[in-house]
């Protein structure tokens, strides 16, 4: 279990790391991806609402302590993002592997639209609603991108660090 | 049984977690930048400075080259225009040199002390904020080399600073700078030609854009001089500005119409490029005596 949760933490912190030095400067017409966003679904596809509930709610709120923004909000959209993606996989009956990147891409989109939401209704979101939909979409199209890259990584992060079960007789 | 105690025990979970997170959001906006949550924040910072400094040197060159390679058709037509404003200016600085020697006597006579000569501290860019909502960089100088939040931050060189932002959060090995593209970013500004001054607000992706220029100030956007816009200083209730005055904003790129008839407002290309922004300057400057703006 500690394994486990060592690895998801060296996930998220490298996410982290990637978003505010590499991807700052590697920005899709002037937007850079939500890494821990495409995490989230990943770790939520892949182990369901549970663990995509904490791992959300885990790797908003280390975003949140390096933002300048009011802390909790990218939590709460990330909890919630993590639990819907979870609860949603029951219905996924497909196996193409087109299915993650469409995931990713739908829930990027749903879950910056969640976030800008939330801060307009908070009194912290001065931007108009033209560059909000840009912003969504966009992330949107580079998370879906990079899942075809980072989602095989991710699966296999997470099946190796899944505790072994012991059957005795 | 199973199979029923388990959604239950996630839909907990999850009202737990949406719990904490709106807490959190409370807190947080009660507390403000004194409270548990903003030091937890500061904690943060100071423990990934070193990992994000470490990330930077190593990729940079990579980003750089996939960055330089967005830029290369807007390149060649930069290089002809920097050509011919190297030209103009070599011109300029032949006629100048005479009446700065003149400047320079006369200011020592009248016993007049340069403002624009703040002590700085240099510093690294690091890293950039990881929010498509905000425009921040992190740089390596933090509150042990000096640096305090309000304090204004440069590029270029010493004598013809370029401004970058105003340092917003500081730990000891880091700081926070807010670029002046961020929507919450105001500087008091004045035009070059006309000595109009006006705020210049950030606008996120758009240009920066400077209002409350008087109505009939005249702003030629053709002429052979760009229109640029310099900070300025000024005094309130005995509060100075927080920034020093002289260090360049940007250029003027577009007059806005405006139906307003008592004051007109432009738009501004920023002097710095922030997306190839590497070493920066924080101006020691007094915040005890910092006014809201700039």
């Amino acid at each position: 279990m500690i394994r486990r949760i060592v690895a998801i933490a060296a996930v998220v912190v490298t996410a982290l790391l990637l978003q505010s030095t590499v991807f700052g400067q590697l920005r899709l017409l002037g937007v850079r991806p939500e890494l821990l966003y495409l995490v989230t679904i990943a770790i939520a596809l892949l182990e369901g609402p549970n663990e995509g509930a904490t791992v959300g709610f885990a790797s908003g709120l280390a975003q949140d302590f390096l933002m300048n923004q009011p802390k909790g909000l990218t939590a709460l959209t990330l909890t919630l993002l993590g639990y819907s993606v979870g609860m949603f996989r029951q219905f996924i009956v497909s196996p193409s592997p087109l299915v993650p990147t469409i995931v990713v891409a739908v829930g990027t989109a749903a879950g910056v639209a969640f976030y800008e939401v939330v801060s307009v209704l908070l009194g912290n979101f001065h931007e108009q609603a033209a560059y909000a939909v840009r912003v969504a979409l966009l992330t949107a199209l580079y998370n879906a991108v990079l899942t075809p890259i980072l989602y095989p990584v991710l699966r296999r992060i997470t099946e190796g660090s899944r505790p072994r079960r012991v059957v005795r007789f | 049984m199973v199979t029923r105690s388990r959604p239950r025990s996630t839909r907990l979970l999850v009202i737990a977690l949406v719990s904490v997170s709106l807490a959190i959001i409370t807190l947080d906006y009660r507390e403000g930048d004194a409270g548990p949550l903003a030091e937890a924040g500061r904690w943060a910072q100071t423990a990934m400075a070193p990992l994000q400094q470490a990330v930077s040197t190593v990729t940079r060159p990579v980003g750089d080259f996939f960055s330089g390679l967005a830029h290369l058709p807007s390149l060649e037509r930069d290089n002809a225009d920097l050509r011919n404003q190297v030209a103009d200016l070599q011109t300029q600085i032949a006629g100048a040199g005479d009446i700065q020697d003149r400047l320079r006597t006369l200011e020592d006579l009248l016993g007049l002390k340069r403002t624009l000569d703040p002590a700085g501290i240099p510093a690294v860019v690091i890293g950039n904020g990881v929010s498509n909502f905000e425009w921040t960089i992190t740089i390596s100088a933090g509150s042990d080399d000096g640096v305090a939040v309000g304090q204004p931050v440069v590029a270029g060189s010493a004598t013809s600073p370029r401004l970058v932002g105003r340092v917003v959060t500081v730990t000891p090995v880091s700081a926070d700078v807010q670029l002046l593209i961020d929507q919450n970013f105001a500087v008091a500004g004045r035009l070059s030609t006309t000595r109009a001054t006006g705020l210049v607000r950030g606008r996120g992706e758009q240009d920066p854009s400077m209002d409350g220029i008087p109505q009939d100030t005249q702003i030629a956007l053709n002429g052979v001089q760009p229109v640029q816009v310099f900070t300025v200083s000024y005094e309130i209730n005995g509060q100075q500005g927080r920034y020093p005055p002289g260090i360049l904003i940007g250029e003027v790129s577009s007059v806005i119409q405006s139906t307003n008839a008592l004051e007109t407002a432009v738009t501004l290309r920023p002097a710095v490029d922030f997306s190839a922004l590497e070493y920066v300057l924080v101006y020691k400057t007094d915040q005890s005596q910092g006014g809201s703006t700039g």
